[in-house]
């Protein structure tokens, strides 16, 4: 489920090489807070702790986020995905799959890993209700074939969470 | 006559096709014997001499190098690949100031023709190296020279001192002109470079910006492929942007040349 589609493993640039790797030593000199990157050596998947912020739904709990880079990031986005088990939210499907626009139609080469971060940690904040998507059951169904999430015709849920 | 002059012409346009397909099957002397024949049939055409360059180029014939280059400049000053060429053989003999200035006139005709070519990101590599080399050189120089005159400092203070039998200022004015020293080397000490001397997408230090009318600067070569590849905006106001709409923003790069010129290491391309 967790496995990146075929079309994103392809090695990586130089220019991605090259940008991935001062975003990666901007991020330990400043990383965006309440995100932990674990440290590894696989600059092109990015695996990274997130902690619900303080007074939301999701205080005190810890999910992790699998970032994928595609060969010619970032003039196309990362999959974002949350490693099952992923928060219980309404734009966040139980295989981890994330219901966010910046990840796919409004991408922007110059956002960052950090930022993207600081993105869905405001979706979570900004929930009030701990739900499942209701298509979830049909939208898993439909990926079991390890469909990335790139693959997916996004039709975005409204802002109000 | 004229009709001479024109026969030649073709028969030498022949030659220099003939040439191109000898140099892609990598048989480089039959190349450089079709080239030199369009060269004695019409000798005033400078792609005979950078493609017959090109081949020297590839036989690591430098001199020969150096030669057609300098005869193709002659016939087109603007000749990207005559200044190419010419900058690294200068460089293989270890003209290092003047290889830099032919690399970086050919930078410059590149961009003047074609921004996002292949050549222009060669050529860039090329001359970031020799830029980055000529710093390794001359900072350890600089470096080795100012730790003697750092030394010679201290033996005449701690004399001066011995002499007026003063201890007490000795070890504070031994402190402060270890910091003078210290500040001294500071330009030669690799650090970051300043993020507005930085592009938003690349990470990296500036070598052609331009500027969007939302007043942002971008590398320009990364701008063209996103305004292509990602939608006809700009990346961070999200406002529409056509690539007739990219000015060249002098002024950043006056600055990153400036930074540069002091700072050599950010020429490291790793």
């Amino acid at each position: 489920m967790t496995s990146p589609s075929a079309s994103s493993r392809k090695t990586l640039s130089k220019i991605a090489t090259n940008r991935l790797q001062k975003e990666l030593m901007e991020w330990q000199v400043n990383p965006p807070t309440g995100f932990k990157h674990k440290v590894t050596d696989n600059l092109q998947r990015w695996v990274i702790e997130v902690n619900g912020a303080p007074g939301t739904l999701y205080a005190n709990e810890t999910f992790q986020l699998q970032v994928d880079f595609p060969e010619h990031y970032p003039m196309e986005a990362p999959q974002v995905i949350f490693i099952p088990p992923a928060p219980l939210h309404p734009h966040i499907y139980s295989n981890g799959h994330i219901c966010l626009d910046i990840l796919y139609d409004s991408w922007s080469p110059a956002m960052t890993v950090s930022s993207v971060c600081i993105s869905i940690l405001s979706m979570l904040s900004s929930s009030s209700t701990k739900q499942r998507p209701n298509d979830d059951e049909r939208y898993v169904k439909n990926c079991r074939n390890g469909r990335s999430p790139k693959e997916t015709r996004w039709w975005f849920h409204d802002d109000k969470v | 006559m004229a009709k001479g002059v024109s026969s030649s012409a073709v028969q030498a346009e022949q030659l220099k096709q003939d040439g191109n397909l000898y140099f892609k099957k990598n048989r480089l002397a039959a190349a450089i014997d079709a080239y030199t024949e369009a060269i004695t049939l019409c000798p005033n055409v400078p792609v005979y001499w950078t493609n017959r360059a090109l081949c020297h180029r590839k036989r690591n014939d430098w001199t020969r190098v150096e030669e057609d280059c300098l005869k193709a400049i002659q016939l087109d000053h603007k000749s990207v690949k005559g200044h190419y060429m010419l900058g690294l053989a200068l460089l293989q003999r270890e003209e290092y100031s003047e290889g830099i200035k032919a690399l970086e006139r050919a930078l410059d005709h590149g961009r003047g023709a074609n921004p996002n070519s292949y050549m222009v990101e060669e050529i860039w590599q090329e001359l970031a190296r020799a830029k980055y080399q000529e710093w390794e050189r001359d900072s350890t120089k600089r470096s080795w020279e100012l730790q003697k005159l750092q030394e010679s400092c201290e033996i005449a203070l701690r004399e001066k001192h011995l002499e007026e039998n003063e201890t007490d200022s000795t070890s504070e004015q031994l402190a402060h002109l270890k910091l003078v020293f210290a500040k001294a080397a500071e330009a030669d000490i690799p650090k970051e470079v300043p993020d507005y001397l930085c592009c938003k997408i690349t990470l990296d230090i500036f070598r052609d910006p331009v500027i969007t009318p939302s007043g942002l600067t971008y590398e320009r070569a990364v701008i063209l492929d996103h305004l292509e590849k990602v939608g006809k905006f700009d990346p961070i106001t999200r406002e529409a942007l056509f690539p007739s709409q990219l000015i060249p923003n002098m002024a950043i790069k006056e600055a990153v040349g400036a930074f540069l010129e002091k700072h050599g290491w950010a020429y490291n391309m790793d």
